[in-house]
């Protein structure tokens, strides 16, 4: 009878405090704040090796990876020149010489320059252009008919800043 | 003109073109330091470790298989001496159940280097490695801890010549053998008072035009300079605003008409190996004649001032004895083609040129235990005796000496950047450089 009495209590107190230590729980909505992701040119210290540069750059245009096979080969052929700069263009007059090629058509770049000149510095170097960037391109483009979407993406693959991240 | 006039004159006329100054492409001004002794200079590295038994000592077999009567000499463009008249198996395959390779390759030369040149006859290496022992000839400097797949610790000899002698970067090339062994990296150091700004053009030859080169350059499209003027307009204002400082270079620098040049040179090469019209050794089974073909490509298109060409068949000799003497007989069958080519196929450096050959390292004076076809022992590089070289000069202002002997060592590897400075009329200027060898010095001076 007495070891009865001592469980209720017991429980009585265990149920007090289970009761007591549930709280209602709160519904809280986290917020982030607008954050610009694209690169800073300033920030890009690091070069690209031989196999970063030609695999991005084979992305980049065919919008598929490059093979393993044809990655090692164009190592070594880059490396086999002493102008590293010779042998990009080269490469890349090669790529242009293909059919398979992803980039937009003359007519495209022609009917909004501004936009194509944004989309080029995001796709190549990954940050918007600055003000003064945008203003060169889009007088150049628009000063020069014969300017092609190819010259352009030639210009920029070949870049400084397209071998540095 | 009297005697006294004719003096008068021509010694102001000499001392005008020696000490007349022009404006280098870093904006000094620069004076000759003394008189240049020819227009071109073509250097050999020769040819991946030789020992002066077999090449400048005409031993043949007997310094090496413990063969008797068998001594000779088989490399006749460079050397004057008998061949041998026995166990002869470095030359061509005559076939019809003959010996394998016991025709020897008819020399070249109407007279041998030797006899029209100068030959020093027993000089030190720096080192029994390759690459070290490449780096000596191309920095003249004594970086016995230049680590591989790094670039050279030292200005090498196109960043002195593009610095102090004003060459432009198509002035100055090196071609080499292959990939392997850092080879690609020696056409400049990272040095910061010279470095890449200054470095020389280089196709690794076998790779930019084999097969792999052809696949992946082959089929570029050939722009006008209508169209590339855009593209380096755009990519230049790319990069003024990129605003890359000279320590960050990571490559050679053309200017865009030099690059163009050079990517019409790449095409043209394709083209003319279509049509059959690559320049080839009479005997070009080895990959270093292929590399020779294509230095010789390279003086016919742009008449450098300054080229050298590295040789690397006879380190076959790790395992082969009778390869490596294949290999060194075709070296000096190369050579000795390459002269005759740049005397008769090339007008603008034909009686201008000298041309100087030096191996990197010789090789062990023992054997290895590894046997080849004809039972003969293989030979690696790492002794006394694989630091014994020598070194062969010919062409314009070349005297016909003799220099040194065996056990009367005279020069070491590190004076051919001084001579070639010297060659060029920039020697003090070079010998000035702290990364010179101190105790190095024109090999014209130790005639």
């Amino acid at each position: 009878m007495h070891n009865s009495g001592k469980n209720i209590t017991a429980a009585f107190v265990m149920t007090m405090l289970l009761i007591a230590g549930c709280t209602k729980e709160k519904n809280v909505t986290f917020g982030v704040n607008d954050k610009v992701v694209y690169e800073d040119k300033s920030l890009k210290t690091k070069r690209k090796s031989d196999a970063e540069y030609i695999s991005i750059l084979y992305t980049n245009l065919y919008q598929v990876p490059i093979s393993p096979n044809q990655l090692y080969k164009t190592q070594n052929v880059i490396y086999s020149i002493g102008d590293r700069n010779v042998a990009n263009e080269m490469v890349l007059s090669n790529y242009f010489n293909t059919s398979t090629l992803k980039i937009p058509k003359d007519s495209e770049m022609r009917a909004d320059v501004a936009a194509f000149v944004e989309k080029c510095y995001k796709r190549f170097f990954l940050r918007y252009p600055s003000e003064g960037e945008k203003t060169f391109f889009i007088n150049y483009i628009n000063s020069n008919p014969n300017v092609s979407v190819e010259m352009v993406y030639t210009a920029f693959s070949v870049s400084d800043e397209y071998q540095y991240y | 003109m009297n005697r006294r006039d004719f003096f008068k004159k021509t010694g102001m006329v000499t001392a005008g073109t020696v000490a007349a100054p022009y404006i280098l492409p870093t904006g000094r001004m620069f004076a000759r330091t003394n008189a240049p002794k020819a227009e071109y200079v073509v250097m050999v590295m020769f040819a991946g470790g030789v020992r002066q038994q077999e090449s400048v000592l005409q031993r043949y077999l007997d310094d090496s298989q413990e063969v008797t009567g068998a001594a000779g000499n088989i490399m006749p463009n460079l050397f004057t001496g008998i061949a041998p008249d026995r166990k002869i198996v470095y030359g061509t395959d005559p076939g019809g159940g003959a010996t394998r390779g016991s025709e020897p390759i008819p020399r070249i030369l109407s007279q041998s280097m030797e006899d029209t040149g100068a030959v020093f006859k027993e000089m030190s290496a720096i080192s029994a490695g390759h690459y070290v022992g490449l780096n000596t000839l191309i920095t003249g400097s004594l970086g016995t801890a230049q680590g591989l797949k790094t670039r050279p610790k030292y200005p090498t000899i196109f960043e002195y010549l593009r610095k102090h002698a004003g060459f432009a970067a198509l002035d100055t090339w090196f071609i080499a053998n292959g990939l392997g062994n850092s080879t690609p990296l020696l056409n400049s150091s990272k040095n910061e008072d010279y470095g890449l700004q200054y470095g020389g053009n280089m196709f690794a030859a076998p790779y930019t035009f084999g097969g792999v080169g052809r696949e992946i350059l082959g089929n570029g499209k050939p722009y006008s300079r209508a169209d590339l003027d855009p593209m380096y307009f755009m990519k230049n204002f790319l990069d003024q605003s990129f605003g890359l400082n000279p320590n960050q270079l990571e490559t050679i620098k053309n200017t865009d008409e030099e690059k163009t040049k050079i990517k019409e040179f790449i095409r043209a090469v394709f083209q003319r190996q279509d049509q059959g019209l690559i320049p080839r050794p009479p005997v070009s089974d080895n990959g270093d004649a292929v590399t020779i073909s294509y230095a010789a490509e390279v003086l016919r298109h742009f008449k450098p001032k300054f080229l050298t060409l590295n040789m690397s068949a006879v380190d076959g000799c790790h395992s082969n004895f009778t390869g490596y003497l294949r290999s060194l007989h075709r070296a000096d069958h190369s050579v000795g083609w390459l002269w005759n080519y740049i005397q008769n196929n090339i007008p603008e450096m034909s009686g201008k040129t000298i041309m100087i050959i030096a191996p990197e390292c010789g090789r062990n004076l023992n054997p290895n235990p590894i046997l080849d076809e004809n039972d003969w022992y293989a030979y690696d590089h790492s002794d006394a005796n694989a630091m014994r070289v020598w070194s062969v000069m010919v062409g314009k202002n070349v005297p016909k000496i003799s220099v040194g002997s065996e056990g009367n060592k005279v020069g070491k590897l590190t004076d051919i950047v001084p001579t070639i400075a010297d060659i060029f009329g920039v020697y003090d200027e070079v010998k000035a450089s702290p990364y010179l060898d101190p105790q190095s010095k024109s090999l014209f001076l130790r005639m």
